[in-house]
């Protein structure tokens, strides 16, 4: 997932393969968030005019789904599932521990080191639970010293 | 990681690493497999770093020492009937060479030769439910759609598996993609849809990589496209990707999703299948009984058919997780008990401690306990204790779950994930947290015993969809199952 900013950022470059598409605007709200890490005031704006929407309409779509945001986040998410199997593996007491370990909660973004926490219900991976997803790896039997180690083989 | 370790171990060409999919055997993975002069054997790699070898020759000799072994001999792989699943974990899941060389698009040959009404009848001959939750006879849908007499119909294909314990619709996607683009375009001829779209969850990024690659692979070999193997057929496959909402997996707000606007659930009738995606008659299907669609037009049919009774006809892929030794994907008939699923399947609990209860169906489905193993896994036998298979989650606890904790959850989830639109289940949610909070520090309180029943039976008539109309079935079986562990009779 890229996050990074763009000074030559152009919305509508983005949004312009979609417009046209039958019910385009979620995949475009993808390809602008995959871009920029988060959907941008102005990103909303041009996603308006493009789909003929008004912004509140626009506004109305991103907070319904847990993935779209409208504020960047950190480099690095930490997914932990917090879904019933992973609760049989005691994934609240791994949430406990990774919060104290990162001194995060739970939707928290941590600037400074740029790990941002937060819960998932089910990443299909039941059967060896805990399971944790960083970034876009899935990791099982999760331990802090395993999701430690992956951030750290990440920065390497 | 262990794949890179080995790729830059070998030198030779005599050697050919290939990445095939997961068998389903989650314990075991990774799983590494070595095939020499015909004969194939694994060994299990869990937890073990190979950066300390040298060649690719240190690689082979501590294999041996690992005593591999055939996964195919396992009672675990063994004692299933994988009719679906048959093609999982033996190749590189994009080999559409592997794929035909296993009858893959035979199926579609067959369909495109016998005509839009014998594919349907065949389907529905072949007894097969739907494998999402629902159970609603797949043919019986497909004639439905069929049966309009419109230009333009769409088939959507339900890859929002987001019922916690569930992962069979990914292992298909990830190990076995053409058994799914092949069954929808097979259910798209049918009905006559020249558009599919597939509705993926974002938490499954690597099923997207796949199906994303399998999708072009068929469109190069024209089992996609225009023309389909030389006959006027046209179909394509869009993939759609969710944004992390559990209410998406719901069809009518699946649709409402994919048409770009807020996953709100919509009001049934009309039904999707004569007014659906964009205002036209849509197929809906998850993806595992699209994926079984394939079987039931080859010589497996009478095969799968003759497995089981009623609804529960054919195999069913449970998926066996949390507090157990042995977890995976186990495709078998309904009709065994969860003893045998628990105890001959799963080796028992991981952490050896007594089990307590176990949950069947995902967030809606029911709690058992340990008392209840002789209960048979059919769709039947569930609804008799007022539950349901729903997608074949199977979730294993011990003795150290806190079932009013269990409860509250169920009622938590509802909190997070309901769409908002009918009342019960947006407000009468949040009160039930709040209602269960309080029987957790008084289990006698017969007020808030009442209150909850009330507030349960409000939920089950007055919602529009299963998300607030099955809430309450968690919390029942807790109350009735698990006595005194929420509430003191």
């Amino acid at each position: 997932m890229s996050s990074g900013q763009s000074n030559t950022f152009e919305p509508l470059t983005l949004i312009e393969p979609f417009i046209e598409k039958k019910g385009g605007l979620m995949p475009a709200l993808h390809a602008l968030q995959e871009h920029l890490g988060y959907i941008s005031k102005e990103s909303i704006a041009e996603l308006a005019t493009a789909f003929n929407y008004s912004q509140a309409e626009i506004i109305d779509v991103i907070t319904f789904y847990d993935d779209f945001r409208t504020k960047p986040i950190g480099k690095n998410i930490i997914r932990i599932c917090l879904a019933e199997a992973c609760q049989s593996q005691n994934c609240k007491k791994l949430l406990k521990d990774i919060s104290s370990q990162l001194n995060l909660t739970l939707d928290e973004t941590n600037h400074d080191s740029g790990i941002t926490l937060k819960e998932v219900f089910c990443l299909g991976n039941c059967a060896i639970g805990p399971s944790v997803m960083i970034n876009e790896t899935v990791i099982g039997e999760a331990t802090t010293e395993k999701i430690i180690n992956h951030l750290e083989e990440d920065d390497a | 990681m262990l794949h890179k370790t080995i790729s830059n171990l070998i030198k030779e060409e005599s050697v050919k690493i290939i990445r095939n999919g997961s068998w389903g055997a989650y314990w075991l993975e990774p799983f590494i497999e070595i095939e020499k002069d015909g004969v194939r054997t694994g060994a299990s790699y869990r937890n073990i770093d190979l950066t300390h070898l040298k060649t690719i020759e240190d690689f082979f000799l501590d294999f041996e020492k690992k005593n591999p072994f055939d996964i195919n001999e396992i009672d675990f792989i063994k004692n299933q009937n994988r009719i679906v699943f048959s093609r999982i974990g033996q190749q590189d899941p994009l080999d559409i060479n592997y794929y035909r060389a296993t009858k893959g698009y035979e199926s579609l040959i067959t369909a495109l030769e016998i005509g839009h009404q014998e594919t349907i009848d065949r389907i529905k001959s072949s007894g097969l439910t739907g494998r999402g939750g629902a159970a609603f006879p797949t043919g019986i849908k497909m004639q439905t759609v069929f049966d309009q007499d419109v230009s333009t119909k769409y088939l959507a294909c339900n890859a929002d598996e987001g019922d916690g314990g569930t992962f069979s619709d990914r292992l298909i996607m990830e190990s076995d993609p053409f058994s799914l683009i092949e069954g929808m375009t097979i259910a798209a001829y049918a009905v006559g849809a020249s558009k599919g779209y597939i509705y993926l969850r974002s938490e499954y990024p690597l099923a997207k990589d796949f199906l994303s690659d399998a999708i072009d692979i068929a469109l190069k070999n024209n089992y996609l496209g225009e023309n389909i193997q030389n006959t006027d057929f046209n179909f394509e496959i869009e993939l759609r990707i969710g944004a992390g909402s559990y209410v998406c997996g719901e069809e009518t707000a699946m649709m409402e999703s994919i048409e770009g606007r807020r996953g709100l659930v919509r009001s049934k009738p009309p039904l999707p299948a004569i007014n659906g995606l964009f205002g036209k008659p849509t197929l809906i299907n998850n993806v595992v009984t699209l994926a079984t669609i394939p079987a039931l037009l080859s010589d497996q049919h009478s095969e799968f058919s003759e497995i089981g009774s009623n609804k529960s006809v054919g195999t069913m892929p449970f998926q066996l997780s949390g507090n157990i030794k042995n977890g995976g994907l186990i495709e078998t008939r309904f009709d065994i008990t969860l003893k045998e699923m628990i105890e001959n399947y799963g080796s028992g609990t991981k952490s050896d401690k007594p089990l307590h209860a176990i949950q069947i169906g995902g967030p809606l489905g029911i709690y058992l306990s340990s008392n209840m193993l002789n209960t048979s896994l059919t769709i039947e036998s569930l609804e008799e204790l007022k539950g349901s298979v729903g997608h074949g989650g199977i979730i294993v606890f011990d003795d150290s779950v806190d079932m009013s904790e269990q409860a509250k959850f169920a009622m938590e989830f509802c909190v997070k994930e309901s769409c908002g639109k009918c009342t019960p289940c947006r407000i009468g949610s949040v009160r039930g947290v709040e209602i269960i909070e309080r029987l957790q520090k008084n289990k006698a309180s017969k007020e808030d015993a009442i209150l909850l029943e009330d507030l349960c039976e409000t939920l089950e008539s007055t919602s529009l969809c299963a998300m607030g109309g099955m809430t309450p079935n968690p919390i029942h079986s807790i109350i009735n199952y698990f006595p005194n562990e929420l509430i003191e009779k």
